[in-house]
């Protein structure tokens, strides 16, 4: 028994690893991308990548105007936070004739001429004067084999305490921040607030035209008997299967036709009208029982009433379930819009294809690119997370067998 | 009874039918002079001949039908009634969108686009009116509350629709519709608009239809269409239509300019030219044996110590579908199998469940052009996130190991070995969540009475998944290896974000969609792309025919 409690524990701890590595895997990029489109520009490109958005810790000191950055020193062999109150003073770089490898960066104001020290040839040939130079407390007598620059640092606690190295390869004392304003900056690029609420139009009119379409045809396919119903519903069905593909080229000439490249009807019209909304609808309604509609007939209801009053309501699910899959089509696509919007028409631009834009006009900028996505991705999971279950339908109403 | 008022009735509906009866042959009549027209005054030749040809078969379709409607009108048949109404209703739509159109409403959208931000918040006062009507529901059991709750949703969602449109500029519309309109075409055209409405008006009547003996079958059938009319007008235009053009202009070479000559099947012979011929040595320069003007190298092979090689007319077509294919190949298993393993763990009843198939399912409905962009990023070969696991994981294996592995940084997206495969992981890891609900939803399907026989019969969690659910789940596993090769197939959208210049790099991740889309739509090559997208349709139903053959073979147990 405790053998068989042993091992259950043993399969559910296996199970739960592998189901949080694939979570892991899934939710990465989703929590990079937010990451990092909080971040300030520099801190994109700092490796080993850093996942959270950090920058400089700074200090304030009297006596001192602006804020001072922070970085770690080691002082008397302890690492510690020090403000870096002054860079650039220049400095020479000293060693000891006899033991080149060991150099001392010190400032060139704290050094002078050894007394009475003389000058030294170095192996390479040059000749340098010995210089009394302080390290460590001490005065030692050095040449200088280089020059190089250095930062003043102060303990933030005691100014009086100094530490003198080079700035560029001391380690800077970070801390997390967040720069939300990036999503500000990014909404004022690239005409990317224009191409928001063109999105948005463009989704609510696809959404609301395409329930209409499919409600009054699904209604028609479940209910009403007209000569041809049953073939047409076949033809209905064996279209579903058929790629967007094949018609972008037919359908690009028909909008040259009708006028209406790049302008967003072309992105409305075309796609309120689906066979896959007319299925879905008409699956439901088949269920609907029989014996209300009967009834209300008798009562000299009109189809529309029938439809409006006892169908609609009963078809809510239905209903979220085909705008929710709608949505996610109308919100998310690309290809279309990118071939019958031109890409000088920025008026009539929907997100994505600003996306595309953006790719190319702010390409080292890791973090407004990725805030960009994330406006676009945003929206879709904030419907998620109100309404899953719906999405989940409706990507399982897509297998239903038929 | 009232003997009068019944005869001055069918006397007013005798009317009503004679008008409806000459205006079919007005139509009809009207419809001949314009083909004459047509014909032989050469009106509206410089329209698209495609465009012209169909103008012309409706109009003989109107003229035609008209003219019976009318002669069965006469006769005072049902099926006059019928046919006069499809022919008005008809007339009606169409007019009444030409009107639409030449108004500039559907152009109007732009106009709304522009002032749309300013009222989009007024737009959320709306949704609370609609929650506050909804909540009315909570109070289902006093049923003043609950209609109180209704009427200030309704009114409330009511005035700020009203504040939403006045915002965006109804008043500004209504001006400019009122110009429009007093144009004498448009005028016309609303004229028109009025005919048929107030013809269908005329024989949709009660007294109409009782007169003319209609039954509840008409009935019904006129209903059923009118109910299905919006979608099914919709779908023969911007899709039924559209197909069967397609085709058209792969015959076609059309330029995206509406220049265009017949040219048969030439589109199809130059995509599928191909020539194969021996070479004297494995490195003879290819123009020495095959004209350069016509083809250029596809691949040489070695077959028995010869060397040969072929060449294509169009060498980037079969190279975009070897990339497709392969693309195809990988990305379904791929995305496949680890969906398979993932919905049965999550089908076992374990806590949290829900919150992993959620997380699952998230990547399945971001924008596939977000997705590019942050893996585009991830990718990147200095500061990406994968090149940097993978240095850990490497350092890691190195210092257990003592191994000594070389630590290079790979250069995913612009290295011609890596760039199929960096797009064919983004690719996997999209479909895979989607993937996963869909086996769960199969799984759902098995009864559960199978697995508690066969745990009394002694069988293992390995013998379960082996002889129960692999083949009971076949009807699902069938749909998502056929949609997610559909897809796979098509793929586009990775490839044109996250490759610079798009199919980059050389040839290495040029798919048939993406050549489609540089022919028809950079090219202007739109006869070929048309061409291309028939051989893609081919190559699509080809290979489910050859899933759903496979399918039959091993028996799908249908549950």
């Amino acid at each position: 028994m405790n053998s068989f409690r042993l091992s259950k524990i043993l399969v559910n701890t296996i199970t739960y690893i592998i189901l949080t590595a694939f979570a892991l895997v899934m939710l990465f990029p989703f929590l990079y991308m937010f990451a990092t489109s909080l971040k300030t520009p520099n801190d994109t490109f700092t490796y080993p990548p850093r996942f959270f958005p950090r920058e400089q810790s700074t200090i304030e000191l009297d006596g001192y105007d602006e804020p001072l950055p922070l970085y770690f020193v080691l002082a008397n062999g302890e690492k510690k936070e020090y403000a870096l109150v002054q860079s650039g003073i220049p400095a020479g770089v000293y060693a000891d004739p006899n033991d080149l490898e060991t150099a001392f960066a010190v400032p060139l104001a704290f050094v002078k001429p050894a007394i009475g020290g003389g000058e030294v040839t170095l192996p390479d040939g040059t000749v340098q004067e010995l210089m009394d130079v302080p390290v460590e407390g001490k005065i030692m007598q050095l040449v200088q084999v280089n020059r190089t620059a250095l930062g003043r640092f102060v303990d933030p606690e005691d100014t009086t305490k100094e530490i003198y190295q080079v700035v560029r390869t001391s380690e800077p004392a970070t801390r997390i921040t967040a720069h939300p304003e990036n999503y500000i900056h990014v909404l004022k690029m690239e005409n990317m607030e224009r191409s928001l609420t063109n999105t948005i139009l463009v989704t609510i009119f696809v959404v609301v035209g395409q329930m209409v379409t499919s409600v009054m045809g699904g209604y028609a396919f479940a209910r009403l008997r007209f000569p041809g119903r049953d073939k047409l519903f076949l033809f209905y069905l064996g279209t579903i299967m058929i790629p967007f593909v094949m018609l972008i080229i037919p359908l690009y000439q028909l909008m040259v036709l009708f006028g209406w490249t790049d302008k967003l009807a072309s992105l409305i019209f075309p796609w309120i009208f689906t066979a896959y909304g007319t299925f879905l609808m008409r699956q439901f309604f088949i269920t609907v029982p029989k014996d209300i509609e009967e009834a209300a007939l008798m009562d000299g209801a009109s189809r529309f009433e029938i439809l409006y009053r006892i169908f609609l309501p009963a078809a809510a699910p239905a209903l979220a379930t085909l705008a929710t899959f709608t949505f996610l089509y109308a919100w998310n696509s690309f290809f279309w819009p990118l071939v019958i919007i031109n890409t000088g028409n920025y008026e009539n631009h929907v997100l994505t294809l600003t996306l595309n834009m953006l790719r190319g006009r702010a390409s080292d900028s890791a973090n407004l690119i990725l805030a960009g996505a994330a406006i676009s991705i945003l929206p879709p999971f904030i419907l998620f997370i109100l309404g899953q279950r719906f999405f989940i339908e409706s990507a399982m109403s897509s297998g239903v067998k038929g | 009874m009232h003997k009068d008022a019944e005869s001055t009735n069918i006397t007013r509906i005798e009317t009503f039918i004679n008008i409806v009866t000459g205006w079919h042959f007005f139509l009809s009549f009207a419809g001949l002079i314009l083909l004459f027209f047509i014909i032989f005054k050469q009106l509206f030749s410089n329209l698209p001949s495609w465009l012209m040809f169909i103008g012309t078969i409706s109009i003989i379709f109107l003229v035609g039908t008209s003219f019976f409607a009318g002669i069965q009108l006469r006769k005072r048949t049902r099926v006059g009634r019928t046919i006069s109404l499809v022919i008005n209703y008809l007339g009606f739509i169409f007019s009444f969108i030409a009107l639409l159109q030449v108004l500039g409403v559907f152009l109007g959208v732009d106009a709304l686009a522009k002032t749309f931000g300013s009222g989009i918040g007024w737009l959320a006062g709306v949704l609370a009116g609609y929650l506050i009507h909804a909540a009315g529901d909570q109070f289902h059991f006093r049923i003043q509350i609950e209609e109180l709750f209704r009427k200030i949703g309704k009114y409330i969602a009511l005035v700020f629709f009203t504040i939403f449109l006045f915002r965006v500029g109804l008043i500004k519309a209504l001006i400019y519709l009122g110009k429009q309109i007093i144009i004498p075409t448009n005028l016309m055209i609303a004229f028109l608009v009025i005919l048929f409405g107030i013809a269908i008006w005329l024989m949709w009547r009660e007294e109409t239809g009782i007169y003319l003996h209609r039954n509840n079958a008409q009935t019904e059938a006129l209903e059923g269409y009118l109910f299905l009319s919006p979608n099914l007008l919709g779908f023969l235009i911007f899709f039924a239509f559209p197909l069967v053009f397609s085709f058209y202009i792969s015959l076609t070479d059309w330029d995206a300019f509406g220049n265009s000559n017949f040219i048969g099947l030439a589109n199809y012979l130059t995509i599928f030219r191909l020539n194969l011929k021996p070479l004297a040595s494995a490195t003879q320069n290819f123009i020495q044996v095959m004209d350069g003007s016509i083809y250029s190298e596809l691949l040489r092979f070695n077959l028995f110590g010869k060397y040969f090689v072929l060449g294509a007319a169009d060498a980037r077509f079969w190279i975009s579908l070897r990339n497709t294919l392969v693309f195809c190949i990988v990305t379904v298993p791929l995305s496949a199998i680890p969906a398979l393993l993932l919905s049965n763990i999550l089908n076992s009843k374990i806590p949290g469940m829900k919150i992993f198939r959620a997380i699952y399912f998230l990547p399945s409905i971001a924008a596939v052009v977000g997705i590019s962009l942050i893996w585009q990023w991830l990718y990147n070969a200095t500061i990406g996130y994968i090149n940097y696991f993978i240095t850990l994981g490497l350092q890691f294996i190195n210092s257990i190991f003592a191994t000594s592995y070389p630590i290079a940084l790979i250069r995913w997206l612009s290295e011609s070995r890596t760039a199929l495969l960096a797009i064919i992981i983004v690719s996997a890891w999209q479909t895979m969540g989607f993937n996963t609900v869909l086996f769960m939803a199969g799984l759902q399907n098995i009864p559960k009475e199978l697995y508690e026989a066969a745990t009394v019969d002694g069988a293992g969690r390995w013998a379960k998944f082996w002889k129960i659910t692999l083949p009971l789940l076949a009807p699902t596993t069938f749909f998502v290896i056929t949609t997610t090769t559909i897809q796979a197939l098509q793929v586009f959208e990775q490839v044109f974000i996250m490759t610079n210049p798009p199919g980059s790099p050389g040839t290495s991740t040029l798919t048939i969609v993406l050549y489609l889309y540089q022919n028809g739509f950079q090219r202007f090559q739109q006869g070929y792309g048309a061409a291309i997208a028939w051989v893609l349709f081919i190559v699509i139903f080809a290979v489910t025919l050859l899933q759903f053959r496979s399918q039959r073979r091993t028996g799908a147990y249908d549950v």
